[in-house]
């Protein structure tokens, strides 16, 4: 018998670490995911592979590297990874790692001139991940060696790909390709697959929460929680005005029928993207990109957060904001990133709450409001499955 | 060759890579030691290549002419 010893010493084949069973029940008969989903190092370390490396993940954004040759070093879940440019201005994603000994790369953000060379050995990498140089690998002044096979010992590449700028991996490398595993919701926006711009300093922000990262999610693709937690926006965009998205599987969110531009003191607003069709007037959407990425759409400008996951009980939002143009009005922008800034932080200590409340030992995963809480047990039934599914493949190997 | 020395552990100090690859590569034409000037040739290479400067591809193509570089 193979037995896949758990970093913790547990022994993942002899017991599943938590029991899914009612969480795929019928939205009227099914409890949400187990407290230990939240609170629990074992769990998170299974649904790091189940649910993140597995899956097409949030990474960051293609403006985080504007120019050819711009590199960002990041690390995800523990890995050391390099957001790079190259020099044709395709973006690509690397382990930031030397594959001599291991040394990370690039220590900072940074335009890379001519190669990445890394600081130990100087081994030396092309944007595009090639080894280029060796010196002294063979010995002093000799820069080849027979076994030393450059073609061979490129960076290693995480596969990536850019959708409404988001650079999204699939650490794993074994998901379906993007457009298949995103084709739905690819399909759902296409009349937004127009060139989007980013807003620029004043349009990113990032909120560190105190909380599970499925928890931004759960708040995030319900619109139950409006009127109470963001009156302001109660004000015209009633409850009743919003709708549920639900792609079972893929993605889960809402949107509402009575979306009202933003404008500044001269009544002007943003640019719309063109050609977007009238249906889009006064509807706006905001959907789950399951696993980490919540998106939204508008008339006349849209925004992406990404989650990112530090731990179970805590979660850095990385917020960014886009429009129709690359000229959009200065004032305007800060005021649409300050309306948003106060929703989301309207929405902390909702998910703090939650995330706190996940160590009362008999919270057994609380129950839905059938009609309200669909898109929440939607992404219930996403994470169960995916588990599921992992858990199911380790029996096999067994 | 001792103020040489002197302006590349300078340079190592300020980390001007430019300087580096300029500095490395005058020691290296002051040697007549084949394997001697390759060293700082070398290190001449990495340091343009590393900053992309011009002189990149003469300095590859005097190592590989020595069979030093691929």
């Amino acid at each position: 018998m193979i037995a896949v010893v758990m970093y913790d010493g547990r022994d993942e084949m002899s017991q599943p670490l938590t029991d899914l069973g009612q969480v795929r029940a019928s939205v009227e008969a099914a409890r949400g995911l187990p407290n230990a989903h939240y609170t629990d190092a074992g769990v998170f370390e299974e649904e790091r592979r189940a649910l993140l490396f597995g899956q097409w993940t949030g990474l960051a954004v293609g403006a985080d590297v504007p120019e050819p040759g711009d590199a960002k070093p990041l690390e995800f879940l523990g890995v050391p990874l390099l957001l790079i440019r190259d020099k044709e201005g395709t973006v690509r994603v690397f382990e930031n790692i030397c594959r001599h000994r291991g040394m990370i790369l690039v220590e900072e953000p940074r335009r890379i001139e001519g190669a990445i060379r890394c600081p130990y050995h100087s081994w030396c990498y092309s944007t595009k991940g090639n080894l280029v140089s060796t010196p002294h690998v063979g010995g002093p002044g000799h820069n080849t060696h027979a076994s030393i096979r450059r073609d061979e010992l490129g960076l290693n590449e995480v596969r990536s790909h850019i959708w409404r700028d988001i650079v999204w991996i699939n650490v794993s490398g074994d998901a379906a390709p993007f457009e298949e595993a995103m084709s739905d919701l690819i399909a759902r926006w296409s009349e937004f697959d127009l060139p989007l711009y980013h807003g620029g300093h004043d349009s990113r922000f990032t909120l560190e929460v105190a909380t599970n990262w499925k928890l931004a999610v759960e708040n995030y693709c319900e619109s139950y929680h409006l009127p109470w937690v963001h009156p302001g926006l109660n004000s015209y965009s009633r409850l009743e005005d919003h709708y549920h998205i639900e792609k079972r599987g893929e993605y889960s969110g809402q949107g509402t029928l009575v979306y009202r531009q933003i404008t500044n003191e001269n009544g002007e607003t943003f640019p719309d993207f063109a050609d977007v069709g009238a249906k889009w007037n006064e509807q706006a959407e905001y959907i789950a990109a399951y696993p980490n990425v919540l998106l939204g759409v508008h008339r006349d400008h849209a925004f992406a957060i990404i989650l990112e996951p530090k731990g179970p009980e805590r979660t850095v939002e990385h917020i960014h904001l886009y429009y129709a143009v690359p000229d959009a009005e200065e004032g305007l922008k800060m005021r649409n990133t300050q309306l948003w800034k106060t929703v989301f932080e309207e929405d902390i200590f909702v998910v703090e709450g939650m995330q706190r409340g996940r160590h009362a030992a008999r919270f057994d995963g609380g129950r839905f409001s059938p009609v309200m809480d669909s898109p929440t047990h939607c992404f219930h039934d996403w994470v169960a499955g995916k588990i599921e599914a992992r858990r199911a493949m380790a029996r096999a190997a067994e | 060759m001792k103020r040489l020395e002197a302006a590349i552990l300078k340079a190592h100090a300020a980390d001007d890579r430019r300087a580096l690859a300029r500095l490395y590569a005058r020691a290296a034409d002051r040697l007549n030691d084949l394997d001697a000037a390759c060293f700082f040739l070398t290190h001449a290479y990495v340091f343009a290549l590393e900053t992309g400067a011009p002189e990149a591809g003469t300095l590859h193509a005097r190592l590989k002419a020595h069979g030093r570089e691929a």
